[in-house]
């Protein structure tokens, strides 16, 4: 039945692409990795995100002990020469949903280069290109555990849903020193994006969403989950960004996207309204022949709802520097996050102001094994913890993780 | 033929009269250093005849595998003619291109098959890549010369030679592709020649030493 369905998909593809000399190689066995990573974790955190809390950990106290981090399945398709299938699908282990889900699903299309030109072209729900720091399989960091508070961010809240064209000039391969990428996307269902930093603000996990998730948990009060990727107004968003590599040594990444979402909007099916979220981000990462990297990552944004005509808006802007050095199978990272979220709302509700620091120490033996020891350290002032919790704004929460990963499967490195 | 850029005078090293080209063999000793003076692995080298018939290098059949998702080896030089398989050995697909002017092709490499030879028959400089993994870079150098090779670790090589006048010519993955070096010389009475070329320009840096296999995104 599997095979029934991998042909017929495949030969519809073959119907709109350009037919192949290896036509037999159309019937392949998809490439595919597992990943287990189980964690030891001791956290003096208030109740977190996960739990409907407002603690910027993602484990908060009581989930001391043993847990499960993420079990991964990755699949990858190829559907012809040019044409490729891939799915992300991750089980964390908390409250959500559904206990397994997608974190991507895509379509890919990428003709062989020409001239010194490659054009790619995306369609379905994947990340957009702005993060320096998760690069490894899974959106996963290779340096900490926790990523920073942008790119926790942008895994939590934002998703491409839709299509995205990229067009790379490869200049490392006709004799000069750098490359350069244009990128596009155009997205729908990712009006309520903006939601999660005018409640809880910034945090530092790994926790991505999943594409039919939710953030939080709605056994707990007083935050209900928030729905993220749904289509409220009919308006499409848009991201645009740029990319210039120097050698492999040196990459900038900049982005702009609008979620264009109409404020005015609201959606009584998910009670919540369209966010209008806007923001830039820009991004260095340079890495030397002797095993150091450096991170650096500006982000600078806007979300608003305007209920009844009167704006409500929530400026925010957050940035981190990440240092690391590997040595072997070893690896040490530190990072430095600070982060804000203004409110113009009439009581301050959903102000946020704070800071990080990450230590994390990598073993990775081989490509199936990797331990990481992590501390993450977070400060902030929170006007909801006041206002809704009537707890203090100010807290400092503290997490410590051992994390064991084993990874399995041709697409493991 | 390699277009050299900068051509050195002619450099008579040994004067005096000279056997009919084929006779008695020399040894030629190519010393390659960068421009601050360090010697330089991993130059390729070519040598044309100019006093006598220059007769290509026999084509060969080289091999070009795909390990832990790196060309290995990451650069071959090969006469004109000559084919180049690429096996897969990895436990996922590639898709090796190159748009380099010698050789324009494109070949899937889907783990576990076995595909026929590419044929390079135009001289010049192929710069190869992977369509799915952008870390991997690979070149093959392309000649018509009768004699080639590569400088060792600490920047040398050396090859026996009929005596007569020659081309030596100097190219690095990491000089600029139209940037090699030519220098023409006299392999004259001595049974040992050694030459020293400096490149004039500095080299590109390096690439990363150990490029991230796991990079996804």
């Amino acid at each position: 039945m599997r095979s029934v369905v991998r042909k017929t998909l495949a030969l519809a593809l073959l119907a709109c692409t350009a037919a192949t000399a290896h036509s037999a190689d159309w019937i392949q066995l998809p490439e595919w990795e597992v990943d287990l990573d189980g964690r030891l974790v001791s956290s003096d955190g208030q109740k977190s995100f996960v739990n409907g809390g407002l603690g910027t950990l993602r484990y908060d106290h009581p989930q001391s002990g043993l847990r499960l981090g993420r079990a991964r399945f990755a699949l990858s398709e190829a559907l012809g020469e040019v044409w490729s299938l891939r799915l992300d699908a991750s089980a964390w282990a908390d409250d959500d949903r559904n206990p397994v889900d997608l974190t991507e699903a895509y379509l890919q299309f990428r003709p062989y280069p020409f001239a010194g030109y490659r054009f790619r072209f995306k369609a379905g729900a994947f990340y957009a290109p702005m993060s320096l720091e998760n690069r490894a399989a899974g959106w996963e960091s290779p340096y900490t555990l926790s990523y920073s508070a942008i790119n926790t961010w942008f895994g939590e809240e934002l998703r491409t849903i839709g299509v995205e064209g990229q067009l790379d000039w490869l200049g490392t391969r006709t004799g000069h020193g750098f490359d350069l990428a244009l990128t596009g996307g155009v997205f729908g269902w990712n009006d309520p994006a903006g939601t999660v930093i005018a409640t809880r603000g910034f945090a530092l996990s790994d926790r991505q969403t999943t594409l039919f998730g939710r953030v939080g948990s709605s056994k707990s009060s007083p935050y209900q989950p928030i729905e993220l990727f749904h289509e409220i107004d009919g308006r499409p968003g848009y991201y645009a960004g740029v990319e210039a590599r120097y050698l492999d040594k040196v990459v900038i990444r900049a982005l702009h996207y609008d979620n264009r979402a109409d404020p005015a909007a609201f959606d009584s099916a998910i009670d919540n309204f369209a966010w209008e979220t806007h923001f830039n981000s820009v991004g260095l990462r340079a890495e030397s022949a002797n095993g150091w990297t450096g991170i650096v990552q500006w982000l600078d944004g806007e979300t608003y709802i305007e209920p009844h005509g009167t704006y409500i808006g929530w400026p925010f802007r957050a940035r981190f520097a990440l240092v690391s050095r590997q040595m072997g199978h070893h690896r040490l990272s530190m990072r430095y996050d600070s982060f804000a979220v203004e409110s113009e709302s009439a009581d301050g509700g959903g102000a946020q102001h704070g800071h990080a620091w990450t230590a994390a120490y990598v073993f990775e033996p081989d490509t199936h094994w990797k331990v990481t020891l992590e501390w993450l350290r977070v400060t902030s002032d929170a006007a909801n913890r006041a206002l809704d919790l009537g707890i203090p704004r100010v807290a400092t929460e503290t997490q410590i993780q051992l994390a064991v990963r084993f990874a399995l499967g041709p697409l493991a490195r | 033929m390699f277009h050299s850029r900068c051509v050195a005078g002619v450099l008579v090293l040994f004067g005096g009269f000279l056997e009919a080209a084929g006779a008695l063999a020399a040894t030629l000793t190519v010393a390659v250093q960068t421009s601050d003076g360090r010697p330089l692995g991993g130059a390729v080298l070519t040598v044309h005849a100019l006093s006598a018939p220059d007769h290509p290098a026999v084509p060969v059949n080289a091999i070009m595998d795909q390990v832990d998702r790196a060309f290995v080896p990451d650069l071959l030089v090969i006469p004109a003619g000559s084919t180049v398989e690429f096996p897969n050995s990895d436990s996922v697909n590639h898709q090796i291109y190159s748009f380099s002017a010698a050789k324009k092709f494109q070949l899937p490499l889907y783990r576990g098959k076995r595909y026929p030879p590419v044929r390079f028959d135009q001289v010049g400089f192929v710069t190869l890549g992977c369509n799915i993994h952008d870390s991997m870079l690979a070149y093959v150098v392309v000649t018509d010369a009768p004699y080639f090779g590569r400088t060792d670790s600490k920047g040398s090589w050396s090859v026996e030679l009929p005596r007569g006048a020659y081309r030596v010519t100097v190219w690095h993955p990491r000089t600029r592709e139209s940037a090699e070096i030519g220098r023409e010389m006299t392999i004259g009475d001595a049974d040992r020649t050694s030459v020293t070329v400096r490149l004039a320009q500095p080299l590109q840096p390096a690439p990363l030493d150990a490029r991230h296999s796991w990079d996804a995104y």
